[in-house]
């Protein structure tokens, strides 16, 4: 799901860029830090906008100057529960993988409804039940996540399509 | 129990169980009888019975009536103190009739029958006891002599007959006495079962046979006991009749009492006579007297584990197997062996030799090695090394070998229980995975249920934690879920989260509790299965097996709930020690490897070379940090740093993010795959940049850009000088190809031949003396001239790799470089000119008669032209002092080659990049070439222009400036008209080779004179000593006997 939220950064900037335009160098920073990271239980999708920078503070020793900087963003967070469209990037007899954005979400075959079945001879390898659904990479599924796990700088989720209205949307060429 | 020989000890008045009574003064005198005339007592005893019973009775019934307690249920009599202490006093006249009961021999063993029936109901069933005193009371001598004539059959029917009628009459009597005591009191409790005996009153007194333990062979106690009951009827009647009263053992399959019968009598010699001479039996050991307390535990009974077919149990014997899982797949009707099914290990005779004579005919022992895994019986195998041995149907895949039977590859064996462990057996799920991995069909038909019973029998091992969400499946609160709070010894209190109940604390026993998951939850294997420790999330539960995803291998394993628990969001063991995943370690001094799972003790490491090794963590050198600041190049020599996205070239074209750069591997991180948690190692040579990190923009060309560290050009960073021209890199015709040459060492050493192909380090030469092309290191080539066979001299050091090459190449360089003295030098090169260059330059003065000397009229010239490939340098130094003139040179026809050049500085200043940081260092870098051996010619002047330019750039670019023109205008052709010549004269040979640089061009020949000079002169000179004016001053004198040499 996806939120506006407001957040806190600390920037450094080398005194070699002290002067006249360090706003927007600071600005320039923190959105190549912080847009697209993942902070553990959420990824910053954009930065909308920076309302508050803090005057800079000498950091002792270094030189370098810290700016307190408020901003706002757009952050995605996935729920247990949330439904959410993915594109599958990689299949294997297990499962599949799918990526909805940043996330990457894995589909056990548990997870998948029965007579879906895992056909290793197609070509790409696929699961299918040779009617209306095929799974292979490329396809666009729609997914239910079921648990996810945090790592440092990824979220991972686990992903189930045997429910109704989940599963098979369209395939897309790679 | 106690020691059974510690059997003096009296009987405690507080013991519940047992009788305190003493014994009353008649039984005294009986027993003091009995120890003289044991068969008369018997005789007498038999008489006294009947009237024993009746006043048993009705001491009994008064004693109820005064106590008030036992008449109820007989349930009673533990409770009321006071009704214990009457009844004990009467007790002792019923016990004086009870005793003379027992002291019948044949009596006791049905008595102690009817005990043990008795205790296993359940002591306090007055009921049974009732029946069984009616039992006991009606047996008599008599009948029993009479019984032991009869059939089994009749006997008993007789029994029951005679039962009922005295129950009969026992009951009417029993009516008319209560009628006769309570008629007018208020009515008992209960009913009145006062003809029974309470049973504590029936346990064993001082007066009563003692009971000694006597050792037997282990294993054949019933045997003996039978055969002692033979012997008693054998003996019965006649005038030898054993004088013992009864005999029982207690040797099932799990007893501590193994090896020991127990004889009741009242004497020991009774015992030593009646079992004297008997098998397995040795009553002349050690006789262990039972404490008189300890009797009735002995024929306690204890209900024995009821085996099942399907269940899972361990196995003792044989030996080889012991601790293995084994089925149980039928049992024997006597209850004491199990027809079992496990894993054979077989070696299939592998290990013969051990069991080979030796020479005193004797079988050695089977050695105790390592046991032969399980596996299953193939019957290749076995047909390999003892067909004879093998019988069966391949039918029905049932065999015969080496007497052991084989059904569907499992081995199939009657076991006696005792050698089975049935408690806590613990099947790991993948122990029982190989039970049914056996399946024709390859189906998974794991028996779970009877797998789930195996492991609930073994619930002990569970643990709760406060925190674990559990489920409860039996009793009550059947589907109550909750959330541990407490957890002791057996009970769990939860907190119930879900249901009616929600919010109430409730506690239940653990043998009714289930962990609980669901799919998606986070966990960690905890319990004792093969996956400990992994993490991972739930995908599917089903009853109490939960599969999961593990989190690091993306694997998936099922395991039962029991053994897992909820993990914290981050977890997963991914370390062992210092040793955690994807570290870089040292395996060996030349080999390293990335850790690509962490076992609970060991580790998979993928070595550079791409094999996953399992390791102990002993096994690892050391840990290599990580080094976040390796930098390699890629096949396309762009930098490559930890990080950063790239692509294998070839191969499998894997791509994937580096996590480690180690001398020339690199090891990467995929996502696309799980095989060794995704990591790959490749060859930096082999792998090419998708994407660097942070968008770092890489070089188009190797090596770092120098601009940027190039003092001067911060100094002047409006210059617009160019760069100092690479020396080397190799490229065009080598220039030894066709050359003729000797080879100096080796077997070929001597012989003449022509060089018909180079590579970097070798040379395919033709031999002149013999139609033979062999291969010879370059170094061990000596070039002559063609035509006189005179030797070269430093062609080594000309090598158009090398800067020395300079003088030679000025022209092929020039050709290809946008150097604009490459151009120029040849045009500087005319004698013209070396006055104005001689004049900028410090070291001029005196080089110019230096020069002069060393070369004749006409050969100035051409040295001069050999300075001129110097000059390259000069024009170098020209470069510097004038951008304008570049183009000049470039328009002179060489223009293609500046790119070359363009590409070559950066190299060369890479190599040198030390040099920059200040001038002296620079004059000093490029002298060293020279001192290596290289022609100082060249180099010298390239210093000392450089030098110039720094120094004093202006008067450098002045110098420069007029020459330039002078140089393009006439001396150019000087050049080539009269240092050609020149060269060929004289220095030619020389000149030629040297045309690594200009070998093309005319003045090549030109220059490879003058190098060897400078080589000469640098090795023989102080030129390190002071480098730009000695390099001069040294230089011309050099030149000038090399020079002179050549000629």
């Amino acid at each position: 799901m996806f939120f506006l939220y407001n957040l806190e950064r600390r920037v450094t900037l080398h005194p070699s860029y002290f002067g006249k335009n360090m706003h927007e160098l600071v600005t320039g920073k923190l959105l190549k830090d912080v847009e697209g990271t993942c902070t553990g239980s959420y990824y910053i999708i954009s930065i909308m906008d920076t309302f508050d920078i803090s005057e800079g503070r000498i950091l002792p020793g270094s030189g370098l100057a810290e700016f307190t900087v408020g901003y706002r963003a757009v952050v995605w967070r996935p729920f247990k529960g949330e439904t959410t469209d993915a594109v599958v990037v990689s299949v294997n007899q297990h499962g599949f993988f799918a990526e909805a954005g940043p996330l990457r979400i894995f589909v056990s075959t548990h997870l998948i409804p029965q007579e879906v079945k895992w056909d290793p001879n197609a070509t790409p390898p696929q699961f299918t039940n040779n009617e209306d659904t095929t799974i292979e990479v490329g396809t666009h599924v729609r997914v239910k996540i079921l648990g996810t796990r945090a790592e440092v700088g990824e979220l991972w989720a686990i992903g189930s399509i045997k429910e109704d209205y989940l599963g098979y949307l369209l395939h897309l060429l790679p | 129990m106690s020691d059974l020989r510690d059997h003096d000890q009296p009987e405690s008045e507080d013991e519940e169980d047992f009788n305190p009574a003493p014994a009353d003064v008649s039984d005294d005198e009986v027993q003091n009888e009995d120890e003289d005339d044991a068969p008369k007592r018997s005789k007498k005893a038999s008489p006294a019975r009947h009237g024993g019973d009746d006043e048993d009775e009705d001491e009994d019934a008064d004693g109820d009536g005064d106590g008030d307690g036992d008449v109820g249920g007989g349930h009673d009599d533990d409770d009321d103190e006071e009704d214990d202490e009457e009844d004990d006093e009467e007790d002792e006249e019923i016990q004086g009739h009870r005793r003379k009961r027992r002291r019948d021999k044949r009596n006791a063993f049905f008595d102690i029958e009817a005990e043990v029936d008795d205790e296993d109901e359940g002591e306090d069933d007055e009921e049974a006891a009732e029946e069984n005193e009616g039992f006991i009371e009606q047996e008599e001598p008599g009948d029993y002599g009479e019984a032991s004539r009869l059939d089994d059959d009749r006997r008993h029917r007789e029994l029951d007959r005679q039962r009922d009628a005295i129950t009969q009459e026992d009951l009417e009597r029993e009516a008319q006495g209560y009628v006769r005591k309570y008629g007018n009191r208020r009515p008992a409790r209960g009913m009145g079962d006062t003809g029974v005996v309470p049973q504590r009153l029936l346990l064993p007194s001082v007066d009563d046979p003692s009971i000694w333990g006597v050792r037997c062979k282990e294993g054949k106690e019933r045997e003996v006991v039978f055969s002692i009951t033979k012997r008693i009827h054998d003996k019965l009647g006649t005038k030898d009749e054993l004088g013992i009263t009864a005999a029982f053992e207690r040797g099932g399959p799990n007893s501590v009492m193994k090896g020991l019968i127990y004889v009741e009598a009242y004497r020991q010699t009774d015992i030593l006579a009646a079992l004297d001479g008997m098998l397995n039996v040795y009553p002349r050991n050690k006789l262990l007297l039972v404490d008189i307390k300890e009797m009735p535990d002995l024929l306690r009974v204890q209900k024995t584990p009821t085996l099942e077919p399907g269940a899972w149990v361990r196995l003792r014997r044989p030996v080889k197997h012991a601790g293995d899982l084994a089925q149980v797949l039928d049992i024997t009707e006597n209850g004491l062996d199990a027809r079992v099914r496990f894993i054979p290990r077989l070696d299939y005779g592998l290990r013969d030799d051990a069991l080979a004579m030796t020479q005193d005919g004797k079988r050695k022992r089977p050695v105790a090695g390592p046991r032969p895994p399980q596996k299953l019986f193939s019957e290749v195998e076995a047909r390999k090394r003892h067909p004879r041995n093998l019988t069966g149907n391949p039918q029905t895949n049932n065999w015969t070998f080496n007497g052991d039977e084989f059904e569907k590859g499992f081995q199939v064996k009657d076991i006696k229980i005792q050698h089975l462990i049935v408690k806590d057996v613990n099947p790991s799920l993948e122990e029982v995975t190989k039970f049914t991995s056996g399946g024709e069909d390859g189906v998974e038909n794991i028996d779970l249920k009877s797998l789930a019973a195996s492991l609930k029998d073994s619930s002990a091992n569970v643990t709760y934690l406060p925190g674990d969400v559990v489920e409860v499946y039996q009793g009550e609160q059947k589907g109550v879920i909750g959330r541990a709070t407490n957890v002791q010894a057996d009970i769990v209190t939860l907190e119930v989260t879900e249901g009616d109940l929600v919010g109430q604390t409730i506690e239940v026993p653990t043998k009714g509790l289930r962990k609980r998951f669901r799919t998606g939850d986070h966990v960690k294997v905890i319990g004792g299965s093969r996956y400990r420790d992994e993490v991972g999330m739930v995908v599917k539960i089903s009853e109490d097996r939960v599969t999961l995803l593990t989190d690091q291998t993306t694997t998936e394993i099922t395991v039962f709930s029991k053994d897992l628990r909820e993990a914290s969001d981050i977890g997963g063991q991914g370390s062992l020690g210092q040793y955690s995943l994807l570290d870089l370690v040292q395996l060996d001094p030349t080999t390293v490897g990335c850790i690509v799972k962490v076992d609970r003790e060991s580790l998979v490491v993928l070595d550079q070379n791409g094999e996953p090794r399992q390791v102990m963590p002993s096994q690892i050198a050391n840990k290599l940090p990580k080094r976040k600041l390796a930098v390699a190049a890629d096949r396309n020599g762009s930098e490559i740093r930890p990080d950063d996205v790239v692509k294998e070239y070839g191969g499998m074209g894997r791509q994937g993010k580096i996590i480690h750069i180690h001398r020339t591997y690199v090891f990467c991180h995929t996502t696309a795959t799980t095989e060794n948690a995704g990591i790959f190692v490749s060859k930096v040579s082999s792998v090419s940049t998708i994407s660097a990190k942070g968008g770092r923009v890489n070089a188009t060309v190797s090596g770092p850009d120098l601009n940027t560290m190039n003092p001067a050009k911060k100094l002047n960073p409006t210059g617009g000088r160019g760069d100092m021209p690479p020396p080397k890199v190799t490229f065009g015709r080598d220039k030894l190809l066709g050359q003729t040459v000797t080879i100096r060492k080796g077997g070929w050493k001597g012989l003449l031949g022509r060089v018909k192909d180079t590579t970097d380090t070798h040379a395919r030469v033709e031999l002149h003396t013999k139609s033979k092309i062999i291969s010879v290191p370059k170094t061990d080539l000596m070039v002559r001239d063609g035509y006189s066979g005179r030797e070269i001299k430093n062609y080594d050091n000309r090598r158009p790799g090398g800067p020395n090459g300079t003088p030679a190449r000025p022209s092929q360089d020039r050709a290809t470089s946008d150097w604009p003295s490459g151009s120029r030098t040849p045009m500087a090169a005319p004698s013209s000119r070396t006055p104005a260059w001689k004049t900028p330059s410090a070291a001029g003065g005196g080089r110019t008669p230096a020069w002069n000397k060393g070369g004749d009229g006409g050969r100035t010239p051409a040295w001069a032209e050999g300075s001129r490939t110097v000059n390259p340098y000069d024009g170098s130094r020209t470069a510097y002092g004038s951008g304008s003139r570049t183009p000049a040179w470039s328009s002179g026809a060489k223009t293609p080659a500046p790119d070359h050049f363009g590409s070559k500085t950066p190299a060369y200043s890479g190599s040198s990049g030390d040099a920059w940081g200040s001038k002296t260092p620079y004059g000093a870098s490029a002298a060293t070439p020279g001192a290596s051996g290289n022609d100082t010619w060249g180099y010298t002047p390239g210093a000392s222009g450089s030098s110039n330019a720094y120094d004093a750039p202006t008067p450098g670019a002045g110098l420069l400036g007029a020459p330039t023109p002078g140089a393009l205008n006439a001396p150019t052709p000087g050049a080539y008209n009269a240092p050609t010549p020149g060269a060929m004269n004289a220095p030619t040979p020389g000149g030629g080779w040297q045309g690594g640089w200009g070998a093309d061009s005319a003045p090549t020949p030109a220059a490879a004179a003058p190098t060897p000079a400078a080589s000469g002169f640098a090795s023989s000179s102080g030129y390190y000593g002071a480098p730009t004016p000695g390099a001069y001053n040294a230089e011309t004198p050099a030149a000038g006997p090399r020079y002179t040499d050549d000629d």
